[in-house]
């Protein structure tokens, strides 16, 4: 009780566990990776003049931000009107449009990626078919190429693309196009001199998201892509396995995280433009007077957009009637860009009760023989359940750890809040690859490689991040006069905290644990590095499988990754639609 | 009549022979969403340079008949004339209005000059031109040094000035008015009241505008329309509305009513009432006076009832009494002033009124 008291004075302490875990995974390793990259102690920049003297090194760097530009237009190019459709369409079928796109984004990653190889493969669905038609003698080499990369990259990074977008367009006040059409300004008028430039914010960081995301991509070119198609991550993965070369992995993973902060930079400067002119120039934090500090916090700040996005699955606000997927043009459009998010998926699951000895599409007969193989055979359901083991501990650990450190935040000044927000959100902000790097550094000094404790630990400094994220979220709107109100009643604080905020915050608490889970479930770049070849999590056993593409059984296991964010969904959703029927008064009437 | 230039509505081809004042017209218009009809069969006529208000609670329709006169929505039957001209075939941004939204719908990201200059540049005025009616326009709403300014660093007074300038610079023909004053606190709604009151006078413009805030109508309007369930309840001036209310409905909504249905008591009045009436009178036509009081010298124009004081309210320069009478409780408002007899709760009092002040209304 006293200790609590003094936790309610002290609300910073509550983010002890969490910057503790993160300094000894994370923080600490990276500073002493960043020392060994500049030669310390004699301090050059001799590796980094190494690293640019070789002509293939130059080339990955280049291919890297080349590919990841590309996919960030194209994200930016389809992801903008599918927004715009979805938002402007009528409130049942923009909450469907929304359910759609997130389904996707929160399906495993490995599952979406081996929906491509069976589709494009030399004996997947295009080649089958056309080989049946006799259109072709041979299969097309459609697989293993910079297309199919894209193709993969894109269909995993469009949701993100998308969330933050209609995030951004859902905030725009809709009498706004009213007004400007009173105004005398036609309908493409209005949308360009008010709709967009209110959107940009979102296109902002739609895209820093999504290019970052990109710079990190390790398995989508490893799998779609030819040997010329490797990334800066796989480079550096490779240099792991290889030689274990300590300093030449330092360069290659900092110069990675230097063209991630450069290019933020540079997008965060050109698109604020006119934003900035608009934006409150009070309450600049001293964070802010650093240029690129200030930059960095701006990206920062958006990155809880897409998971703020997801609240709205249950929460959605009645806009005009017209609904531009009357549009014909709309309605194909968003119809096509939908077939390409689940079509891939849908053939997975299709194919997962095929009755053949191997894959083949449309099968010729219906079986369970994979979905029996997966839970038969040890090494698969072994899998599952070292998965499901590190995911439940990574859950528990950084719910509690992440929730109090955003109840510890939301009470901290904002100076104080908003840097160590920033600390804790780095490890889900920048390059995945590094952030392996790093973990695996740090776990080597605690001696933890290859076990599942090192696991948890390497998993939880991301999703303590995606907790704080949203549990913030939620406490920023929670009425902190709620707990004065408790108080003045005889609560104590800690009766406050639990009979109070607690059941109030609740659905924020419940959807970081379902994201962290998520987080752990998927993770497969870190706990490649970190595993030590010992322990084998699900995505590592499925990515072993989708290079060597023997066993049909990873239909199976897609399949049934697939239902895991349709059942979280429905927990979200129960868990939202519940408090909101319990927060808000029936929607007023239609027309006043 | 008014000395307002028709350059701007030449350029709109769409309606280049509306007049400077044109009338507006309703012609049994309805509107369904679904199977609710949120305006049911609405015909009502805004006169040349009139105010007009549409008075309703919320549900009421009036912001329905707003946003189909804008064009925002279309009837689903009858239709929208101005100047005797349909507008079925005009889409709202050729309809030349000046639209005072609710919230403002100021720009949030552009500066009150360039929120100003929004409706001249979409009509292709240039920028010469632009500049000196900004600047006019501003002075106006005084709001001169205000230009560069973004909409989130002005008061909410301020906004709403910006709004009404926006809406009026381009000289439109017709003025909509949603909820005008209904962001503001009391003060500032009443300073504006006046405001409004003389842009309007000067002006002139053809206004409709849609409230549910009775005294904001009561102020601002040469007419008011009250509409309940997508029906008009009545349509007068506001002194003959509130004198004469058709309608319980119509009595209630505005003001303060003794609605005296089977009271308990003989209503007497001179007129035999209408079938399917029920007595009215207003709070303030009752006077309280001591059960031994003297009786006044128009006695005989006047009806006598003995009551018992259940509540008394004090509000500053009234004062207000529950007096119950036979079966119902009435209201009686009265000036505070000195030397008044103050009745507490228990005591026993006689309420008197004039024969001729009690209305007649349809429940």
């Amino acid at each position: 009780m006293k200790t609590f008291q003094k936790f309610g004075q002290m609300p910073i302490v509550l983010t002890v566990p969490a910057l503790a875990i993160l300094l000894v995974v994370f923080g600490i390793p990276i500073l002493l990776l960043f020392l060994t990259s500049i030669n310390a102690p004699d301090f050059s920049a001799k590796n980094y003049y190494m690293f640019f003297g070789q002509p293939a090194n130059v080339r990955v760097l280049f291919q890297t931000i080349e590919v990841s530009v590309v996919a960030t237009l194209i994200c930016l190019i389809v992801g903008y009107p599918t927004a715009y459709l979805i938002v402007t369409a009528s409130k049942s079928v923009r909450t469907t449009l929304i359910v759609l796109v997130l389904v996707p984004y929160l399906t495993s990653g490995l599952a979406r990626t081996y929906a491509w190889i069976v589709i494009l493969g030399d004996r997947g669905v295009i080649n089958n078919l056309l080989l049946q038609l006799g259109l072709i003698h041979s299969p097309l080499q459609l697989i293993y190429n910079t297309t199919a990369v894209y193709l993969g990259m894109v269909h995993i990074m469009l949701p993100v693309m998308i969330l933050p977008l209609v995030s951004a367009m859902m905030g725009i006040d809709r009498s706004l196009m009213a007004a400007a059409r009173s105004m005398g300004a036609r309908p493409l008028t209005a949308f360009w001199r008010v709709f967009f430039p209110l959107s940009l914010p979102g296109v902002r960081s739609g895209s820093l998201l999504v290019f970052v995301f990109c710079l990190g991509f390790y398995v989508t070119p490893a799998a779609l892509g030819g040997l010329g198609d490797a990334m800066l991550s796989n480079f550096i993965a490779g240099q792991v396995s290889s030689s274990f070369n300590i300093s030449r992995i330092a360069t290659s993973a900092f110069i990675l995280l230097a063209v991630a902060v450069a290019v933020l930079s540079m997008l965060g400067l050109n698109l604020m433009g006119a934003q900035a002119r608009a934006a409150a120039p009070a309450r600049r934090s001293w964070v802010v007077r650093l240029p690129i500090l200030g930059r960095l916090k701006r990206y920062f700040g958006e990155f809880p957009n897409p998971y703020r996005a997801k609240l709205w699955t249950t929460q959605l606000y009645q806009v005009g009637d017209d609904s531009r997927l009357s549009n014909v043009f709309g309605t194909v459009f968003v119809l096509l860009v939908m077939v390409y998010l689940h079509f891939p998926g849908l053939i997975v699951i299709v194919m997962s009760f095929s009755a053949g000895t191997f894959l083949e599409f449309p099968p010729t007969g219906l079986s369970l023989q994979w979905y029996r193989s997966f839970f038969a055979d040890p090494s698969w359901n072994g899998a599952a359940w070292t998965s499901v083991q590190i995911g439940v501990a990574v859950t528990i650990l950084s719910t509690i750890v992440g929730t109090l450190a955003a109840y510890g935040l939301n009470r901290t000044q904002p100076r104080v809040r908003g840097f160590l927000t920033m600390a804790i959100l780095t490890p889900v902000t920048i390059p995945v690859i590094v952030v392996g790097i790093a973990t695996y550094l740090g776990l080597v000094n605690l001696g933890l490689i290859g076990s599942k404790t090192g696991i948890v630990l390497a998993h939880s400094i991301g999703a303590i991040g995606i907790v704080v994220v949203i549990v913030s979220a939620t406490l920023a709107n929670f009425d902190r006069r709620l707990e004065k109100a408790a108080k003045s009643m005889r609560a104590g604080p800690l009766r406050t905290f639990m009979r109070v905020t607690l059941p109030l915050i609740r659905p924020g608490i419940v959807g970081g644990a379902v994201f962290a889970f998520l987080q752990s479930f998927d993770e497969f770049v870190v706990t490649s590095l970190v595993s030590g070849y010992s322990i084998r999590t699900l995505p590592l056993k499925m990515y072993e499988n989708l290079r060597n593409q023997i066993d049909p059984t990873i239909a199976a296991v897609s399949s049934l990754l697939m239902l895991v964010p349709v059942l979280w969904l429905i927990v979200l959703y129960l868990t939202w639609w519940r408090s909101r029927q319990r927060d808000h008064h029936p929607l007023p009437e239609l027309a006043a | 009549m008014h000395g307002t230039p028709p350059v701007l509505l030449s350029e709109v081809d769409a309606l280049e022979k509306i007049p400077v004042l044109p009338q507006i017209e309703f012609r049994g218009v309805t509107k369904m969403y679904g199977a609710v009809a949120a305006v049911r069969d609405l015909s009502l006529t805004v006169r040349r340079g009139e105010f007009l208000t549409i008075l309703g609670p919320s549900g009421s329709g009036k912001t329905t008949a707003l946003m189909l006169l804008a064009g925002f929505e279309a009837p689903t039957a009858g239709d929208i004339l101005i100047a005797g001209r349909s507008l079925a075939a005009v889409p709202s941004y050729r309809r030349d209005q000046g639209i005072v939204f609710q919230s403002y719908a100021l720009f949030p990201h552009l500066t009150v000059t360039r929120n100003l200059e929004f409706p001249l540049e979409m009509r292709g005025i240039n920028a010469a031109e632009r500049t000196t009616r900004v600047r006019r326009m501003l002075e106006r709403v005084h709001l001169a040094e205000f230009g560069g300014r973004m909409p989130s660093q002005l008061s909410g007074g301020q906004q709403q000035r910006v709004a009404l300038a926006r809406a009026l610079i381009a000289d439109p023909p017709f003025l909509l008015l949603d909820e005008p004053l209904g962001a503001l606190d009391r003060n500032l709604r009443e300073q504006m009241q006046v405001e409004m009151k003389s842009l309007h006078k000067e002006f002139g413009i053809t206004t409709m505008c849609v409230t549910h805030d009775q005294e904001e109508a009561l102020t601002l309007s040469d007419r008011i329309v009250v509409m309940r369930a997508g029906r008009i309840e009545q349509t007068d001036t506001p002194e003959a509305l509130y004198d004469r209310p058709a309608t319980c409905f119509v009595a209630n909504f505005l003001g303060e009513a003794n609605i005296l249905e089977n009271p308990g008591f003989k209503v007497e009045s001179d007129a035999t009432p209408p079938s399917g009436t029920v007595a009215m009178i207003r709070p303030e036509r009752i006077y309280v006076a001591a059960g031994s009081a003297p009786k006044r010298a128009d006695a005989d124009q006047r009806q006598y009832v003995a009551g018992t004081v259940e509540d008394m309210i004090y509000a500053g320069p009234l004062r207000k009494y529950y007096v119950r009478v036979g079966r119902s409780v009435l209201i009686v408002r009265e000036h505070v002033a000195a030397g008044q007899q103050i009745f507490r709760s228990g005591d026993e009092v006689r309420l008197d009124w004039l024969r001729c002040d009690v209305r007649f209304v349809t429940a």
